[in-house]
This record gives structure tokens, sequence and C-alpha cells, in this order.
């Protein structure tokens, strides 16, 4: 009898467990947004697998709530937002270190034709 | 209704368990790799100075994920807590890279500009070396005549007999002369031609400003202002030696240009 009794007490336990987790729109809807803002920048997945990493969690967390598994769309979405964030800082610094080249090339010109005018 | 048996209870907590070990294992190492991750950015300065919110959520996400690794059957969350913190931490240091770039880069445009500026100056000096070289030319080429100021000749070979067309042997003459003029732009000239004595006066009159106008032609259609440039013809007058022989006379022949001074001031006339 007592075995019945911890089931019965565990059960409602283990299903509160996933009834409490709320539906992410919040969340999703952040994904969403950094997703944009990366692509806003010209990336393509095909260039960062950051990018594509959370292209394919956002389709994850889109399944997810589908089926109405909200902690796992919470988790891919906070994990996709990550990813997007990551993109988009990855390829400011990629930009920023291709326009330090260019300056760098631009004074070595010019020392050049300085050097050649003494 | 039967309770259910305490062999069938033990046997679901073994199976929940053995999932959970191999979950724990991936779980940890997530864990550890975050921390690694942490570790790293934590005392940079820069990426304290440049990411201070994403050192923050590393940081947080971290201790999460820490403190559910505690619990039992957590392992999923251990490892998506773990994920995040190391997001965070990846974030700022690109974050951190991003300023310190931008920062070289404002240094790097800096140097640039001066560079620019510094060519510009040599340039110019170089160009006003070139304008001295070629000002010291035109003084070799022309003769200072004390009264008339700085006179430069075009001999009677650079014209056909009787012709007042320029041959094409004068253009080396008369492009160093535009490049002159062009490097000093306040000065003005007077061209003045000149004939022998042989042949009608009134002829000779006409034929010596006919030359001194083709010069002057010549100098318009190279881009000097005709307002720079003044032209007289003074036929057999002024001769510079005698017209006895063919010698002399060829010498009387010519075109003389005569400079201002730099203020663009011109002798007075003949």
């Amino acid at each position: 009898m007592i075995y019945r009794r911890i089931c019965a007490a565990l059960l409602p336990l283990m299903l509160s467990a996933c009834a409490s987790d709320p539906v992410p729109n919040e969340q999703l809807r952040l994904t969403e947004q950094a997703l944009s803002q990366a692509k806003a920048l010209g990336m393509a997945a095909e260039q960062s697998a950051s990018l594509r990493l959370a292209e394919e969690k956002l389709v994850l967390a889109q399944a997810a709530m589908a089926d109405e598994d909200y902690k796992q769309a919470r988790v891919h979405a906070e994990q996709a937002e990550l990813d997007a964030r990551l993109a988009e800082a990855e390829h400011l610094t990629g930009k920023s270190q291709q326009q330090l080249a260019e300056l760098s090339n631009a004074i070595n010109r010019l020392r050049k034709q300085l050097g050649g005018l003494q | 209704m039967k309770p259910i048996p305490l062999s069938l209870l033990g046997l679901a907590a073994a199976v929940l368990l053995a999932g959970c070990a191999s979950s724990h294992n991936s779980s940890d190492q997530a864990l550890q790799a975050a921390h690694t991750a942490f570790q790293q950015v934590k005392e940079d300065a820069d990426v304290l100075r440049s990411a201070p919110k994403d050192l923050i959520r590393a940081g947080e996400s971290l201790a999460k994920a820490d403190r559910l690794s505690s619990y039992w059957g957590s392992a999923d969350d251990v490892s998506h807590y773990a994920y995040l913190s190391q997001q965070y931490s990846a974030i700022a240091k690109q974050k951190s890279a991003l300023n310190l770039n931008q920062e070289r880069a404002v240094k790097l445009e800096l140097e640039r500009q001066r560079l620019q500026l510094a060519l510009r100056e040599a340039k110019l000096l170089s160009v006003q070396d070139q304008s001295n070289w070629l000002e010291e030319q035109m003084v070799s080429l022309a003769t200072i005549q004390s009264e008339r100021g700085l006179v430069m000749t075009l001999g009677d070979v650079l014209f056909d007999a009787g012709h007042s067309d320029l041959k094409a042997s004068a253009n080396r003459t008369v492009l160093k002369l535009v490049q002159f003029l062009q490097l000093n732009p306040r000065r003005v000239v007077r061209i003045e031609g000149y004939t022998d004595s042989r042949g009608d006066a009134q002829e000779n009159l006409e034929l010596s400003r006919a030359r001194a106008q083709a010069v002057a032609d010549v100098l318009v259609d190279l881009g000097i202002d005709a307002k720079r440039i003044e032209v007289q013809g003074h036929g057999e007058s002024f001769p510079v030696t005698e017209n006895a022989s063919a010698k002399g006379r060829a010498q009387n022949r010519r075109v003389e240009i005569v400079f201002s001074d730099e203020q663009g001031n011109l002798g007075s006339s003949r």
C-alpha cells in the first residue's frame, strides 16, 4: 500500500515539472531577432558555423513548440540566440580585422612613396 | 489493486541512473569546458572593459550549471547552462577583440592621414624644386638686360624666311616657356618681333608683328591666359648687330620674350 502512495505522490510531481514550463514565446522572439540581426549584416550560413547552428536550433525549437514540449523549445531557442549573437560578433571582428589589414596596406604604400621622394 | 513489486521499482531506478551516468559524463565535460572558457576571459582586462555584461552572464550561467550539477537527474540542464556560459564567454572574447581592433584602426587612420599630408607636402616640394630648376633653365636660355629685365631670344631658325608660322623645331622651347609660365602664374610676358633691314620697312614691321603674334598664339593654345601676353612688332628697329653680313642679318631676325618679375611687373616697352 505504501508504494501506491509513493507513486501517487510522485506522479503529480513529475507531471508538474513538465506542466510548469511556461510557453517560451518571448525567448523565441528574442532568438528570431538575434538571427535576423546577424543576417542583416549580409552573413550567410555557409560562411559561419555559429550561424548555421543558430538556424538549426531555431528549427528544433519551433518543432518543440509545435509538440508543446516547451522546455525543449526554450533550451533550443536560448542556445540558438547565443549562437546567433556569437555569429554576429565573429562577423564584426572579422570585418574589423580586414579593415586593419587595409589600413596597414595603405600606410605601407604611403611609406614607400614617401621613401621614393626623399 | 496489487502493489508494484519492489524489484520492479529497483529496476526502473537502475535504468534511470544508468541513463544519467552517460549524460552525466558529457555534462561534466561541458561544465569543464565552460569553466576553462570563463577562466580565460574573466581575468582579461580588455574583455572586462569591452563586454562586462556578457562576462557577467557567462559567470551567472556557469554558477547555475555548477549548482545544478549537484542535483540528481539534471545533467541536461547542466549541459545547457554550461553551453550558454561558454557561448557568453566566446561572445565576450569576440567583442573584446573587436574593440581592440577598432581602437587600433583609429590610431592607424590618424597615422595614414599624417602620412598623406607628409606625402602631399613632399610632392609640393618636389614641384617647387622642379620649378626652380626650370627657372634656372629659362634664365640660362635668356639673357639679362638691365633696363628690360629677363629677355629670352627665339632665333631666326624657328621661322621660315618671309613666313610667320612657327616651325616644329620651336616646340621644345615653347613648351618650356609654357611650363615656366604655368609654374609662375603671376609672371606676364611681352613678345617682341624684329626683322633685318632688307625689304620694305612697312612689310618688315608687319612680318615682325605677325611672328610675335604666332608665338603668342601657340602659348594661348597651350593654356596660357591671353591677358598675360603682350605682343609688339618692331620691324627693322633695334638691331642687335650690323645688317651688312648674312650672319648679322640672321641675328637681327628674332623674336624676343621679355619676362616680368615675379609680381607681374614688366619693364616699359621700347
